[in-house]
Parts: structure tokens; C-alpha cells; sequence
């Protein structure tokens, strides 16, 4: 909460939330993130192509996620493609969201309890 | 599914060109890769959703490059304001103009009458007509589906209180046939309107007020309806007020109520005479109803059968053995109704006007565009050369140019706004109040809106295409001045150029014409201090006298009146001197109307009381003037007797044009003229008064005749005016006041102003005329001077170095000066001449389509000042406008221009 640039960021977007939530790990590609999001939603969340370079796109002029120039090891490296890492900013946001998440989630529950009782 | 697929990637392909170097190929590449998942997961609708999410955010992409070109945009005309500002108001002048003409023209000649149903059905012939004849077109069921009669301007003095007390104000009402409003489809607000079958003669006489009478004289009271008030004396019952909004028809003379023509003549003196009934008293405008499916066209053509038939029942009717057309339809359902023929002409001439006002605008801010991308091209090819598109490119740059047309856009709506205010507060020198409206209308706002958008996109395609076409390596190379192709012929600034001055020297001229051919046809001098000369009004009968009584009030209150110590002398008139003449006449010098051989003359009638002319100080050319005598004799009532030719002759005036005109040389005094039934003994002729607006056929020849016991009984709307001369420096007024008053005080004074207040009032419209005009003329010169300017600054620039070099070899200053200045020179010949001659063939064509122009044409087009001074006046700033920057050529020094390589 103290630091008020980050509180900017907050809440984020949703379709931000999963591609930064899908750099966290590791540096991906656009592929690769859409599949990531497919996969930890269970196929509920699917990121249509236009929107997540759109967003990539916003995500990089707003400093929260740079090009990653590093390559992967070439093995698995697909040439042709961009890959993606977040920021430190980046890295602070997500974490600011998270916390911003929790703490929703927890007072969700309080509520449901006072409810069921 | 590739089906989608190809969509999908021809939509990739219109990403903007920035976010296609980067994110292109793995946009398209995700796209092949998913699609066949996406089919298999979510089937045909997954398909839909695949396309609309890229057609989505391609949209949104364009949006956000939009707001930062726009972004850029403002800041670079930030940084040169001068630029900036000048194309601001070259617009905005352009676009004010054209936005308060159009709103005027729409407002005045094309508006639907408001509150009325289907505008569009309703019909009114031009002339009025009687009322007999328009209860025999009401029976054309198979053309009209209505026809009513109203008379517009009709001056009641209305106390509020039923008994008596209080001072009568003067409100204008129209008189009406008991169907008008169902004609018109108005519904009330409150209470009834009037209709046929509960207004019949000899019912308590029942009015119909408007929603401003309410509110204004009655401050909206809930127990309005039901109310009585005094009509000219007379017991009258509210019984319905109309909704807000509903002016009547012809809006433009106010109208506060409705007075069904059921009520008596002692309420109404002009229906007097049994106007009702008798069939050539044509005291009555008629506005009909169209039946279903009828046009115009054949609905005129049978109402011309009809009055034909009509005309020939009646043996004494000159017309019948007319073969002319007998009636003129106009669109009824307008705010100001001209005839059909017309609107064609006036919206060309306005047309041209705002056209080339515009066109000069528009053509300014693209030389001034081309001038600036010139100088840009350094900047651009940097840009291009780092890896811009050349759409982008553009984009940016008629983006700054949709700036400034937007900006010039609101100015233009400022100014458009500040003229209408201007023009609202000019009152017309007239009898009755005229509501004219000169409100912007919200199509104004589309209208300058829409047009500075296109002239914004329009006038800087051109210019951007042409900057952003330099060749990279050559433009990089030079300087930043680099050769455009093609400049020294018809490179498009010279066309700009050349279509600048012809264009302006065009404006400059047609509206000089009007100027000129306006003031000339509105030169009145008094040969006396207009101060000294008071103008009132009085109208007894409208106060409830009997015509009688008023004729013996108007006999003695000369008399009376030139007994105050200050007043030197008196005179009655139907109308103040020098106002818009009240009605023309056709006069011709035979002594038989029907001769086949007469020539006609159409004269202005006005009607003056005895030492008329003696009170204005006007000696007598030949003959004599009118006298108490001539006010008392006899007249037999308008068109009573079935023959006419036995009807009294009447003395008349004629002023020098008129004698000259019907008589030539000869001596008018003594002779004979007639006009329809009656005829006139000419006893005097008077110098040309000069007065009007050239409106009129030829409005320079006037008639004068005597006030006589009918127009005290029935007086004109504008009241019985009284002239009063007084010493200089005395109050008259009060002594003239507290005289009326002795007399009787509940006489209503009105109107009351000097005569040159008076003439102040009458010169203000034209004035506001003159101003517009004037300004538009002098508009387009200053926007032709600072063209040019532009154009030869831009030349010098650009030829720096050749200029350089030329010095360094020996040439000099005055040969540069020259060398420069002469190709500006040519320019402003060319243009000059291409623009006289389209000056005149415009006003050749305006002239022959409407006598409206022709008058002012007329007088003005021979003029050696205008025609002689007004390219030598544009000659003249178009040279200093090049001289200007062309010395500055003469200030390049050759060292440094050579070292800048």
C-alpha cells in the first residue's frame, strides 16, 4: 500500500493479470502464455490472439513487462517468435495484485461464514 | 474454418503500420495456430469470436495512434502559432460567415412554420385575394382540403381589465376565418381554438391568444381562459391559448392573437366596408390545405381555372381580359413564403457568395499547409528514413490540418453566434414588430461542423501527399529548401495563387456592386436638423372612437398642435416619411384604363396629410401641395360602386421620377393618371424624395395622395403619424403629450422618435447589410493579401541559395527584389483578369434572373470607382504583400547562405 505508483496499476485488467501471472515463472512467448492461461483456468479463460498482442503491446509501453532478448536453449527455442518477461515495476505490481487478491478472497470468506451461521 | 482464417488474416494485415513491424507476423502466426482448437472447442461461434476480437482491437489500435497524432498534432501548432492562428481565423471568418448565412437563409425562407401539421401541404397564393373567393376555393374539395383566411398585422389596443381602466397596449393580431387552425392542424394548449361551428356572426366575440400573450401580458395565469379583455374598445372572451411555439402563418409580422373575422367591424375596422362579402376586396391572405395527393403544380393550375371563372362573373374586373396567369401558389407551410421560381436564385447568388468566402479560406490554409510540409520535408524524410509509414506520414499531417479545421470550426461558430446576436438587435423601421428569427440553428452547427472537417481533411491531403513524396537520399542531401517539381508553370501554389486573387478580386467586386447600388438607392437627406422633427403615432378608432369622432379629432388636432409655443409646424401622414413605402400602384397616363396602348408605370403610394411637404421643407417643382381641403373630400369606399370609371378623381403628387416617367417632358401638372378603378388629377410635383429599399420593381417613383376621412377611420397598422417641426433645442414633447392628453386622456401615443432616430432605425438594416457585405469584400482581400504573402515568403525561402549565388557573382539588390517580385506579379495579373471577368459574368446571370439584384446591378456596375479602383485597390495589397517578404531576399547574405552546405 505505501508505494503509490503501484497503486496506479491496481486492479488490473483481467486479460493483464493472466499474461503477467503466466511471465512470472518464466520468459514465454505469446503462444505460449495463451496456452498457459488455457491451462490454469481449465479452459475457462482463453486470451483471443488480437487482444493479448493488444495488450502485450500496452503492457510494454506501461514498463510492466519488457521483450526478453535472452533465447531459450535452442532445443525448444522456436526462432520466429517474441519472448516476454516482466519488469521489476512488473514484478511489484503482480505482487501488489496478489496481495489485493488475498485479501478480497479473505474477507470473502468472513462474510460467507457469518452467512452460513 | 478458412473461411475464418482468411479474415482473420486480412485483418492482421490493417494493423497500422508500427504494430505490424513488431507483433505482425506472430499475430498471424497464433492466429493459424489456434484456429483449429478453437474450431474443435467452441465450434462456429469461437470462429465468430476469433474475428470480432481482432476486428475489435484493430479498431481500438487506429483509435489510440488517432489520439497520439492528435496529441502531436497540437503540440507541433503549439510551436508555431503564428501559423496556427492565421489558419484559425482564415477558417473561422470563412466558416462564420457561411454559418450565419446559412442559418439566416434556413431560418427566413426554408424553415417549416413551426407548430403547424404537415408543413408541407399547405399552399398560399402570393397575392391576397378576397374573402368571397377563398370561401369559393374552400368548395374545391377535390383540390383543397382546406382554405382559410387570415390578415397578419392587425393592430389591437388591448386593456386587460374588462373595465376599462388601465392603458391600452398596442399588440398585433391577425383576423381569421373560424377554420384556420384546423388548416393549420393546431391544437390548443389550454382551452379551444376557434372553429366554424361554435364562432358564427353575432357570437360574443371570442379570441384565441398565443402562448406569449399569456406568459408576457398575463404572466401565465391559471385563470387566463374565461377572461375578458378590451379589443379596440370592444368586450372580447379568452377561449383558448395556442400552443408555445405556434406563431400563425407568416411568422415574421408577430402575431399575440387570434380574432375570428365573426366579430363586428366596431372591433375591427378593417372589416368594415362588408369586406366579407364583396368579391374585389382583396383584404385577405389565404392559406390552404393541400387534398391528398394533389401537387402544387395542378393544385395552381385549378385555382387559376377557379378565379378566372370567378374574375368574369364580375363585369367591372380589368382583369378578365388578362390571359396571365391569375394565381401564384407559394409554400404556405414556410416561414418567410417567396415564390418558387425564386428559391432556385436566391440560394445560387448565396451560393456564390459563401462558395467563393469559403474557397478563398480552404485555399489559404492549403498554401499554407504546402508552405509548412515544404519546410518540413527534412523532418519527414528523417521519420520516413527511421522507418515510417508513408500512410502514417499522412495521417499526421491531416491530422494537423483536421486540427486547425476544427479549431477555425469553433471560431467560425463564435463569429456566426456574435453576428446573429448583432443582427437580432437591428429593429426595422416598420408600422409592425417583426419577429424575425435569427437564431443559429443546430443545422448551422452540423452544417460549419461537417464543413470544417472535409475542408480540414481536404485541404491537407493534397499537401501531404505532395511533402511526403520527396525521394529519401536527394532530400536528405540538400537543405531543407528542396525543389518542388513542376513550380515554374502550374505548380499547384501558383494555381492556389491565381485562384486566390481571381476569387477575391471576384468578391471584392459583386459585393462593392451591392454596396454601392444599396446606398445609392438609400441616399435621403433632410434639408433641416432631423433632431428637430418628432414622429407619433395616435389611432382613435383602435381606442374605441366611432369614425366620426376620429375624423373630427384629426380635424382639429392640427390646429391645436401648432398652438404650443415651440411647434412650428404640423402635418398628418399615414406613415412616417421615409419608411418602406406601404403599397404600389399601377398608374398609367391614359386617360382610358383599358386602352391597349398604355403604358404602365408601377409607382410607390403614400398617403400624406395636408403641408406634408411644407413640414419636411420641401418646395413645390411645379403645382401645389395638398391642403386641409383635400383631406375632407368625398371618396367613395374602396371598390364599391359596380362601375368604376365614375368614381371622384383624387388629387395627387407625383415626385420628379414619377412625372418624368409617365409624362416625359410635359408638364405633369393638370394631367390625368389612373390606376384600376380610380384616377388621380395631378396638382403637384415634388423633388425625389429618396426612400425604401430597392425591393420593389423601381421603387424610385412615388405618388403621393391625400389623407382623406377613410384612413382616419380605418387607419393603417402603423396608426396616424403626426409630424411636429419644432425650435430647435425646445421641448415640444411635453407640450404635444400633455395636449393629447387635454384633449382626451385615454388617446393611446405611440411610436414615439425623432425623425432622425427614425432614420437612424431605417438605415440600420441597411447598414448591417452594408457591413456584411462590405466585410465579407474586404475579408476575402486581407485573406488574398496574406496568401500571397505566404506564397513569395515560401518563394524566397526556398531560393536562398540561388539568391546567394546570384550575389556572390554581382547581381544587385534591386535585381533580386525584381527577380522575386516578378513572379508574384504575374500571378496577381492573371488572377486579376480571371477574376473581372468572372465578377461580371456572375453578375450578368444574377441580373437577368431577378429585377432583386438588377436595381443595385444597375446603378453600380458602370461605377469607374469600382470598377477601375477595386482590382488596383487588390493590385496594390497584393504588391505589398509580396514586396514585403521579397525584401527580405535582398537581405541574404551570400557568405552565409554558401557556408550553410
Amino acid at each position: 500500500m505505501a508505494d503509490p505508483d503501484l497503486q496506479s496499476f491496481l486492479p488490473l485488467k483481467t486479460q493483464w493479470f493472466h499474461i503477467m501471472l503466466s511471465l512470472a515463472g518464466e520468459e514465454q512467448h505469446g503462444y505460449g502464455i495463451m496456452q498457459g492461461v488455457l491451462e490454469r483456468t481449465g479452459g475457462k479463460v482463453r486470451l483471443w490472439p488480437a487482444t493479448l498482442y493488444g495488450s502485450l503491446k500496452r503492457l510494454i509501453e506501461a514498463e510492466l513487462i519488457e521483450e526478453s532478448d535472452e533465447r531459450p536453449a535452442p532445443e525448444v527455442d522456436d526462432a520466429r517468435r517474441r519472448y516476454y518477461r516482466l519488469t521489476a515495476l512488473g514484478r511489484r505490481v503482480l505482487n501488489a495484485e496478489c496481495d489485493r487478491l488475498q485479501e478480497l478472497v479473505r474477507a470473502i470468506r468472513v462474510s460467507q461464514i457469518m452467512v452460513t451461521e | 474454418m478458412n473461411f475464418a482464417l482468411r479474415i482473420y488474416r486480412r485483418l492482421a494485415e490493417a494493423f497500422p503500420h508500427e504494430f505490424k513491424l513488431v507483433y505482425g507476423p506472430d499475430l498471424g502466426q497464433l492466429g493459424e495456430d489456434v484456429v483449429a482448437d478453437v474450431a474443435r472447442r467452441h465450434g462456429i461461434a469461437g470462429l465468430i469470436r476469433l474475428v470480432a476480437d481482432i476486428a475489435l482491437c484493430l479498431a481500438a489500435e487506429y483509435l489510440s495512434e488517432m489520439r497520439r497524432d492528435l496529441r502531436y498534432a497540437v503540440r507541433a501548432l503549439i510551436k508555431s502559432p503564428g501559423f496556427a492562428l492565421v489558419g484559425i481565423i482564415s477558417l473561422g471568418l470563412g466558416m462564420g460567415i457561411t454559418t450565419s448565412v446559412f442559418s439566416r437563409v434556413w431560418n427566413q425562407m426554408f424553415r417549416a412554420l413551426p407548430g403547424v401539421a404537415n408543413p408541407g401541404e399547405l399552399v398560399m397564393p402570393q397575392n391576397p385575394v378576397s374573402y368571397y373567393y377563398i370561401e369559393q376555393y374552400r368548395a374545391e374539395k377535390s383540390l383543397l382540403a382546406g382554405a382559410a383566411a387570415f390578415r397578419n398585422g392587425v393592430p389591437f389596443n388591448v386593456a386587460l381589465e374588462a373595465n376599462g381602466n388601465g392603458r391600452p397596449q398596442r399588440v398585433f393580431g391577425q383576423l381569421v376565418s373560424p377554420d384556420y387552425f384546423a388548416v393549420l392542424g393546431v391544437k390548443p394548449q389550454r382551452g379551444r381554438v376557434l372553429n366554424p361551428k361554435m364562432d358564427k356572426p353575432g357570437d360574443a366575440p371570442a379570441v384565441v391568444i398565443t402562448d406569449r400573450f399569456w406568459r408576457d401580458r398575463l404572466n401565465a395565469s391559471p385563470d387566463a381562459l374565461g377572461q375578458t379583455l378590451r379589443l379596440n374598445g370592444q368586450t372580447a372572451t379568452i377561449v383558448g391559448i395556442t400552443p408555445k411555439g405556434f406563431k400563425g402563418a407568416m411568422p415574421i409580422v408577430r402575431t399575440e392573437l387570434f380574432v375570428p373575422v365573426t366579430v363586428s367591424a366596431a372591433l375591427a375596422s378593417e372589416l368594415s366596408n362588408d369586406v366579407l362579402h364583396k368579391h374585389d376586396a382583396k383584404a385577405f391572405q389565404a392559406i390552404m390545405r393541400l387534398a391528398p395527393g394533389v401537387s402544387i403544380d395542378s393544385a395552381e393550375a385549378g385555382l387559376d381555372t377557379v378565379t378566372r371563372r370567378l374574375d368574369n362573373q364580375d363585369p367591372s374586373n380589368l382583369r378578365r381580359a388578362d390571359k396571365g396567369r391569375r394565381v401564384t401558389l407559394l409554400d404556405g407551410g414556410t416561414v418567410l413564403p417567396i415564390p418558387r421560381a425564386m428559391k432556385p436564385v436566391v440560394v445560387a447568388f448565396l451560393g456564390v457568395l459563401v462558395g467563393l468566402v469559403l474557397t478563398i479560406a480552404c485555399m489559404n490554409l492549403a498554401n499554407m499547409l504546402l508552405a509548412r510540409g515544404a519546410a518540413r520535408r527534412k523532418e519527414i524524410a528523417i521519420r520516413v528514413s527511421v522507418g515510417a509509414s508513408r500512410f502514417r506520414l499522412i495521417r499526421q499531417l491531416m491530422t494537423e490540418g483536421v486540427v486547425i479545421a476544427m479549431l477555425g470550426g469553433f471560431a467560425g461558430l463564435a463569429l456566426a453566434y456574435g453576428l446573429s446576436v448583432l443582427e437580432s438587435q437591428v429593429r426595422l423601421p416598420q408600422a409592425m414588430p417583426q419577429d424575425l428569427d435569427y437564431s443559429l440553428d443546430w443545422r448551422a452547427f452540423v452544417f460549419a461542423f461537417a464543413l470544417s472537417i472535409i475542408s480540414g481533411i481536404g485541404f491537407s491531403l493534397a499537401p501531404a501527399l505532395q511533402t511526403t513524396k520527396a525521394e529519401l537520399a536527394s532530400t536528405l542531401k540538400e537543405g531543407s529548401a528542396v525543389q518542388l517539381r513542376g513550380y515554374r508553370r502550374f505548380g499547384m501554389r501558383n494555381l492556389l495563387v491565381v485562384g486566390q486573387v481571381a476569387g477575391s478580386l471576384m468578391l471584392l467586386l459583386i459585393t462593392g456592386f451591392l454596396v454601392i447600388g444599396f446606398s445609392r438607392t438609400n441616399n435621403f437627406q433632410t434639408k433641416f436638423d432631423a433632431n428637430t422633427m418628432y414622429l407619433l403615432a395616435i389611432d382613435p378608432v383602435r381606442d374605441g372612437y366611432s369614425p366620426e369622432k376620429a375624423e373630427a379629432l384629426f380635424e382639429k388636432l392640427p390646429e391645436r398642435l401648432r398652438a404650443i409655443g415651440s411647434v412650428q409646424s404640423v402635418a398628418l401622414a399615414a406613415q412616417a416619411p421615409f419608411s418602406v413605402a406601404s403599397g404600389t400602384a399601377q398608374l398609367t397616363a391614359s386617360k382610358d384604363p383599358r386602352d391597349a396602348s398604355r403604358t404602365l408605370k408601377v409607382v410607390a403610394k403614400e398617403t400624406v396629410g395636408a403641408g406634408y411637404f411644407a413640414t419636411l421643407s420641401e418646395r413645390m417643382l411645379a403645382g401645389r401641395e395638398f391642403t386641409e381641403r383635400d383631406q375632407r373630400i368625398e371618396t367613395s369606399e374602396d371598390g364599391s360602386s359596380a362601375d368604376g370609371s365614375n368614381m371622384v378623381p383624387l388629387p395627387a403628387v407625383l415626385n420628379e421620377s414619377a412625372a418624368r416617367g409617365l409624362f416625359g417632358n410635359a408638364n405633369a401638372v393638370g394631367q390625368r393618371v389612373s390606376e384600376d378603378k380610380q384616377s388621380y388629377d395631378v396638382v403637384g410635383v415634388v423633388r425625389d424624395l429618396k426612400h425604401g429599399m430597392a425591393d420593389d420593381d423601381d421603387p424610385t417613383l412615388v405618388m403621393y395622395i391625400p389623407l382623406t376621412h377613410r384612413d382616419f377611420a380605418n387607419p393603417p397598422a402603423g396608426g396616424v403619424t403626426i409630424m411636429l417641426r419644432s425650435n430647435a433645442g425646445a421641448d415640444a414633447l411635453g407640450g404635444v403629450r400633455r395636449e393629447i392628453a387635454s384633449i382626451d386622456p385615454n388617446l393611446n401615443v405611440f411610436d414615439v422618435r425623432t425623425l432622425s432616430e427614425h432614420l437612424e432605425l431605417s438605415r440600420a438594416y441597411m447598414r448591417v447589410a452594408l457591413d456584411t457585405y462590405g466585410g465579407i469584400g474586404v475579408f476575402g482581400l486581407v485573406l488574398a493579401a496574406i496568401g500571397l504573402a505566404g506564397v513569395t515568403a515560401y518563394a524566397v525561402a526556398r531560393r536562398r541559395k540561388e539568391i546567394g549565388i546570384r550575389m556572390a557573382l554581382g547581381a544587385r539588390k534591386a535585381q533580386v527584389l525584381r527577380l522575386v517580385l516578378r513572379e508574384g506579379v504575374a500571378l496577381v495579373i492573371v488572377g486579376s483578369v480571371l477574376g473581372f471577368l468572372g465578377a461580371m459574368a456572375i453578375v450578368r446571370v444574377l441580373s437577368s434572373l431577378t429585377s432583386m439584384f438588377a436595381d443595385s446591378f444597375n446603378v453600380s456596375v458602370n461605377d469607374p470607382l469600382l470598377v477601375v479602383g477595386a482590382p488596383l485597390l487588390l493590385g496594390a495589397l497584393a504588391l505589398i504583400a509580396c514586396y514585403i517578404p521579397a525584401r527580405r531576399s535582398a537581405k541574404i547574405d551570400p557568405l552565409k547562405t554558401l557556408r550553410e552546405e
